[in-house]
C-alpha cells in the first residue's frame, strides 16, 4: 500500500481552527491543526470521541456542520483555497472531486430509492456520464468491491442488502466520479468483525487501484494500522503526533499515544466453575427456542452462568445473542425450554414475575443515550430502583444514591442533579451500570456495553465492571461481538451462529486451537496491530471467499 | 413638492446609503427596494399613498420594537432556565407572546377595563364613535369597545376550557393506547376514526340541537370533536418513546402503566403536545366563533366575538368597519398563537441544530 507515494500535494491544511456554538458563545474545538496529503496517500486520523476527527475530516471538504464554523487557517485542495471559495463552487467540488463515506451506510442511503439510482446521481448531475454508462460503471465498481451479483445488486433497495454490502456500495458510490480524495468517517465501526474485514479489504483495494488519496477516520488503532500510510493522533482538537504507520506502531513518542496503544492490555484472571456439583448456577438457560412471529431465531440454546462468573456470548449480528437476553429477561417468552434462576423456574413473561425475581436480573444497554431518560435527573434515574424495590425514602435514598455514584467513580455532589444529556458517553454508561446496581441484583446482562465507546473509555468501563464483580460477587452475561473484550473479561465463552450455540467452554480452552470453524473465523477476523495482518489474512483465506462471510 | 415628500425620499436614500456603506446586504436590499417601490407608488398614488406606506412601516417598526422590548423584559424577569429558551425566540414569537399577554390582561380584568357593562344599552343603535364610546355602538346601542373586552373573556375563556378538555381526553387516551397497545389501542383508534369522519361543524350543530345550547354542552361537544386529533398525535409521539431502552428498563423493573406514562413517556413528549395545544386552540376558537355566528354558541346578551360579527353584519353594506373589529380580534389572536406555536415547533422538531 505504501508504493505510490511522494507525488504532488493534494490537500494542505494549515493552522486550521474550528469553532462551535454552544450556550450562546463560540468556542474553539479544533486548535490549529496542520495536515498534508499527497495524491494516492492514505492518512489515518485517530483519537477518542470529541477529539475533532470528524470535524477536521469535513473541513477537508470545506464544510462545517451546523453550529460550527471555520474560524481560521487555510485549506488548500489542489491549489484551491476552500475557506474563501463560494458555496456553489464548493458544492461542485463535493461528490465529484471529494467524496465522503459516512459511518452508517444504513442511515445515509435514502431508503426510498434503489442503490444504483443513488449511485448514478452524482455522475449524472455533473454530466460526467450518461445514465447507462454510469450504471455500467457502477456494476464494474460493484464487481471490483466483490459485491455478490454485481449486475443485479444495484437494483435493490438499501434495506434488501446486508450492512457490510451496503457499506461497500457506499464506497462504490463515493468512487462514482473517480474523486481525488475520499474521506472515510469510521466506515466499519458499526459492523461486526467478520463484516469489517470485507469492507476493509474492499476499501483498500479500490483506493490502491484508482490511486485515490484518502483520509481514514477511526478510533480503532488496529484498523487504521491496516489502512493508512501515515497516522495522525488527535486529542481534544490538537495534534499529538504524526508519523508513518510502521514507525508509529513500533515507536510512539508521546505518552498519550502510548496509552492508546496499551489499551488492549487489560486482562483479568480467569475463574473456574465451582467444583462442588451441588452448587446451582445463578442462571441456567435450558433448551430454549424462540421466534419473532413466524421467524425462528433461537434453536435449542442452553448454557449455565455460575455465581461470580462472566459468560461472554459472542457471534456476529443476527446470531441471536440479544434475543437470548430478551428470553432471560422475559421480554420475549420462549416457545420451548425454560430459564432457571438458582434452580427455580422463572415464569416465561416478565409480567408474571415477582418483584424480587425482576430485581435479581438487571440489564445494561448498548446505547446509553436511549437507555437513560433524557428528562429525568441522575439522582432519580439511579434512585428509582432503590426506592421501588427497597422502599428507601428521603435521606436514606439520597445516601444510597451517593453510595452508588461513588461505586461507579463519579463525584456525587457534582453529578447528583445533572441530566443525562450533560454527560459524556462513558459517564452515561456508568449511570446505566449504577441503575442496574441500585436494584442489588445477583445477575447482570451487559448487552454490547462497550461497543459504542472508544477504547480508552471502554477499558475504564470494563475495569469498573470487573471491580464491581469482585466486590459484589455479581454474575455477568456479556453480549459482544468484540473478541478483544472477551479476551480481557470473560471466564467462559458461548459462541452463537444462526440462533444456535456452536461451541462453549472456558475461555482458555476456547482461545486455543482446535476451534469450531466458525469460532476460528471470528477469532481470525479480529484486527491486530500488525500492519500486514490484513494482507496475510487475505492471502490465507483466499480473496474470493471474503465476500461470503457476510452473507447470513 | 411638500416637505413630507422631500423628507421621505431623503430619509430612505440616506438609510440605504448607510446600509450599503456598512456592507449590510439584507437591510440595504430591503430599504433600497422600498425606495424604488416608493418612487413608482408616489408617481401613481401621490402623497396619500406615500403616507399610507409610512404608516404601515411605522406600525411594523412599532410592533417590532414592542416585541423586542417585551422579549427583553421577559428574559430579565424570568429565572435563568427559562430566560435561556426565551432568548432564542424570534421577533414574531415575542410579538405573539405580547398579543397573548394583552388579551389575557383584557380578559382577566375585563370589568375594570371596560367603561360600560356588556349588556348595558347606552346609546342609539349603530351610534358612531364619540368620546364616551371608543368604537361606537352596536345594533342595540351597547358600547362596542366594552363588548370586545368582555368578549375576550368569554370567547377565549371558553375556547381555553374546551381545548384543555380535548387535550385531557385525547392525551390520556393516546398515552394509554401507546403503552398498553392491543385491543385497547384498536378500540380507541376506531372510535377516534368515527368521530373524525363526521365534519366537525355538522357534528357540533347536531349535538347542540339535541342537548341544547348551554356552556357545559358546548365545552363537552367541542372537547369530543377535537380530542381524536390530540389522541392521534399523542399516540404517535408516545409510540416513538415507548420503544426506547429506558422504557424497557422501567418495564423490566416492574413499573406500572401509570408510572410509565407520568414519569417516562409524558416528559419526553411534551414539546410537540404543547405546540399542538396552541394550534388546536386556534381551531377550537374558530369553531366556537363559527357556532356563535350561526347562533348556536354563546347566547346573547353575553358578548362574544363570533356573534358580534353576525349581529353587526348589516353595517358592512354601509361601508363601516365596525363589524370587522371583532373579526380582526379573532384573526390577531390566531396569528399570535400561531407565531408562538411556530417557534415551539421549530424548537421541538430539532431543526435548531
Amino acid at each position: 500500500m505504501a508504493t505510490n507515494k511522494k507525488k504532488d500535494v493534494l490537500l494542505k491544511i494549515q493552522d486550521l481552527r474550528i469553532e462551535a456554538y454552544a450556550d450562546e458563545k463560540w468556542f474553539e474545538i479544533v486548535h490549529g491543526v496542520d495536515l498534508t496529503l499527497h495524491r494516492g496517500e492514505v492518512l489515518g486520523l485517530i483519537g477518542e470521541s470529541g477529539a475533532g476527527k470528524s470535524t477536521i475530516g469535513l473541513a477537508a471538504m470545506g464544510f462545517a456542520r451546523d453550529g460550527c464554523r471555520i474560524s481560521g487557517g487555510s485549506i488548500e485542495f489542489d491549489g484551491m483555497e476552500l475557506t474563501t471559495t463560494p458555496q456553489s463552487a464548493l458544492r461542485a467540488l463535493r461528490g465529484s472531486r471529494i467524496a465522503y463515506v459516512a459511518q452508517s451506510a444504513a442511515a445515509s442511503f435514502n431508503p426510498a430509492h434503489k442503490i444504483i439510482d443513488q449511485h448514478t446521481e452524482a455522475p449524472l448531475h455533473y454530466r460526467i456520464q450518461k445514465r447507462v454508462e454510469a450504471q455500467e460503471d457502477a456494476m464494474e465498481l460493484y464487481e471490483r468491491l466483490r459485491l455478490p451479483n454485481p449486475q443485479e445488486i444495484g437494483f435493490r433497495y438499501p434495506h434488501q442488502v446486508s450492512g457490510g454490502q451496503l457499506q461497500r456500495a457506499m464506497t462504490a458510490m463515493a468512487m462514482a466520479c473517480r474523486p481525488d480524495l475520499i474521506i472515510f468517517d469510521e466506515p466499519t465501526t458499526a459492523l461486526d468483525v467478520t463484516t469489517q474485514i470485507e469492507v476493509l479489504a474492499a476499501i483498500r483495494d479500490i483506493v490502491d487501484q484508482f490511486n485515490t488519496a484518502a483520509i481514514y477516520i477511526t478510533h480503532d488503532l488496529a484498523v487504521v494500522a491496516q489502512m493508512a500510510d501515515t497516522i495522525k493522533v488527535l486529542l481534544k482538537g490538537e495534534e499529538v503526533e504524526e508519523a508513518p504507520t510502521a514507525q508509529m506502531l513500533e515507536n510512539p513518542k508521546e505518552d498519550y499515544t502510548k496509552s492508546l496503544w496499551a489499551v488492549r492490555s487489560f486482562q483479568r484472571d480467569q475463574k473456574p466453575r465451582p467444583t462442588d456439583p451441588n452448587v446451582k448456577p445463578v442462571v441456567s438457560v435450558k433448551n430454549v427456542d424462540a421466534a419473532y412471529g413466524d421467524t425462528k431465531v433461537l434453536d435449542d440454546v442452553s448454557f449455565d452462568i455460575y455465581e461470580g462468573m462472566t459468560v461472554a456470548v459472542v457471534g456476529e449480528s443476527g446470531s441471536g445473542k440479544s434475543t437470548t437476553a430478551r428470553c432471560i429477561t422475559g421480554l420475549l417468552p420462549p416457545l420451548k425450554g425454560e430459564i432457571l434462576f438458582k434452580g427455580e423456574k422463572l415464569p416465561p413473561s416478565y409480567k408474571d414475575r415477582s418483584k424480587d425475581q425482576l430485581r435479581q436480573c438487571q440489564m445494561i444497554y448498548q446505547m446509553a443515550d436511549t437507555a437513560l431518560n433524557p428528562k429525568v435527573r441522575i439522582s432519580e434515574i439511579i434512585g428509582r430502583p432503590a426506592q421501588f424495590y427497597m422502599g428507601l425514602q428521603g435521606g436514606e435514598l439520597k445516601s444510597r444514591v451517593d453510595e452508588l455514584l461513588d461505586l461507579i467513580e463519579l463525584e456525587p455532589s457534582k453529578y447528583y442533579n445533572r441530566y443525562p444529556t450533560e454527560l459524556s458517553g462513558g459517564q452515561k454508561q456508568r449511570i446505566g451500570i449504577a441503575r442496574a446496581l441500585a436494584a442489588e441484583p445477583s445477575f447482570i446482562i451487559c448487552d454490547e456495553v462497550t461497543s459504542a465507546l472508544d477504547q480508552l473509555v471502554a477499558e475504564g468501563i470494563l475495569k469498573l465492571l470487573d471491580k464491581l464483580q469482585r466486590e459484589l460477587n455479581l454474575s455477568y452475561m456479556f453480549i459482544t461481538h468484540d473478541l478483544a473484550t472477551v479476551r480481557s473479561i470473560a471466564d467462559e465463552v458461548v459462541v452463537m451462529q444462526h440462533g444456535k450455540v456452536v461451541e462453549q467452554g472456558p475461555k482458555d480452552v476456547m482461545f486455543t486451537p482446535p476451534h469450531h470453524p466458525y469460532t476460528d473465523l471470528l477469532l481470525s477476523s479480529v484486527p491486530e496491530m500488525d500492519p500486514n495482518w490484513l494482507s496475510t489474512l487475505l492471502e490465507e483465506r483466499g480473496v474470493d471467499n471474503i465476500g461470503e462471510a457476510a452473507e447470513i | 413638492m411638500s416637505v413630507f415628500v422631500v423628507g421621505y425620499y431623503s430619509l430612505l436614500i440616506a438609510a440605504s446609503c448607510l446600509a450599503a456603506y456598512y456592507k449590510r446586504r439584507e437591510p440595504f436590499l430591503i430599504i433600497f427596494g422600498l425606495t424604488l417601490i416608493s418612487i413608482i407608488v408616489g408617481i401613481i398614488g401621490g402623497i396619500g399613498a406615500l403616507k399610507a406606506i409610512t404608516t404601515v412601516v411605522a406600525l411594523l417598526a412599532l410592533a417590532a420594537g414592542m416585541s423586542y422590548a417585551f422579549k427583553e423584559f421577559l428574559v430579565t424577569i424570568t429565572p435563568e432556565r427559562w430566560a435561556k429558551e426565551l432568548r432564542t425566540a424570534p421577533l414574531t414569537a415575542s410579538f405573539g407572546m405580547f398579543v397573548i399577554f394583552i388579551y389575557a390582561i383584557a380578559g382577566i380584568f375585563a370589568p375594570v377595563i371596560a367603561p360600560h357593562g356588556e349588556a348595558e344599552v347606552i346609546a342609539s343603535s349603530f351610534a358612531p364613535p364619540d368620546q364616551n364610546m371608543l368604537l361606537g355602538a352596536d345594533q342595540l346601542g351597547r358600547d362596542m369597545f366594552s363588548r370586545i373586552i368582555y368578549g375576550a373573556r368569554n370567547s377565549v375563556g371558553l375556547a381555553l376550557v374546551a381545548t384543555a378538555l380535548a387535550f385531557f381526553m385525547g392525551a390520556l387516551a393516546g398515552l394509554l393506547a401507546a403503552t398498553r397497545g392491543g385491543w385497547f389501542d384498536q378500540v380507541m383508534g376506531r372510535a377516534a376514526d368515527i368521530v373524525m369522519s363526521v365534519p366537525s361543524l355538522i357534528f357540533a350543530l347536531l349535538m347542540l340541537s339535541i342537548f341544547g345550547t348551554n356552556l357545559i354542552v358546548i365545552v363537552i361537544v367541542v372537547g369530543v370533536i377535537y380530542s381524536p386529533r390530540v389522541f392521534r398525535l399523542t399516540r404517535a409521539v408516545a409510540g416513538n418513546v415507548v420503544v426506547m431502552d429506558y422504557i424497557e428498563a422501567a418495564k423490566l423493573r416492574g413499573e406500572g402503566n401509570w408510572y410509565l406514562i407520568r414519569k417516562e413517556i409524558l416528559p419526553n413528549s411534551t414539546a410537540p403536545l404543547i405546540a399542538e395545544f396552541g394550534l388546536e386552540f386556534c381551531f377550537v376558537f374558530l369553531l366556537i366563533a363559527g357556532l356563535s355566528f350561526l347562533g348556536l354558541g354563546i347566547q346573547p346578551p353575553t358578548a362574544d366575538w363570533g356573534s358580534m360579527v353576525r349581529e353587526n353584519a348589516t353595517l358592512i353594506s354601509f361601508g363601516e368597519i365596525t363589524p370587522l373589529i371583532p373579526a380582526a380580534a379573532i384573526a390577531l389572536l390566531t396569528v399570535a398563537v400561531n407565531f408562538v406555536v411556530d417557534w415551539m415547533l421549530y424548537r421541538s422538531s430539532g431543526l435548531k441544530e
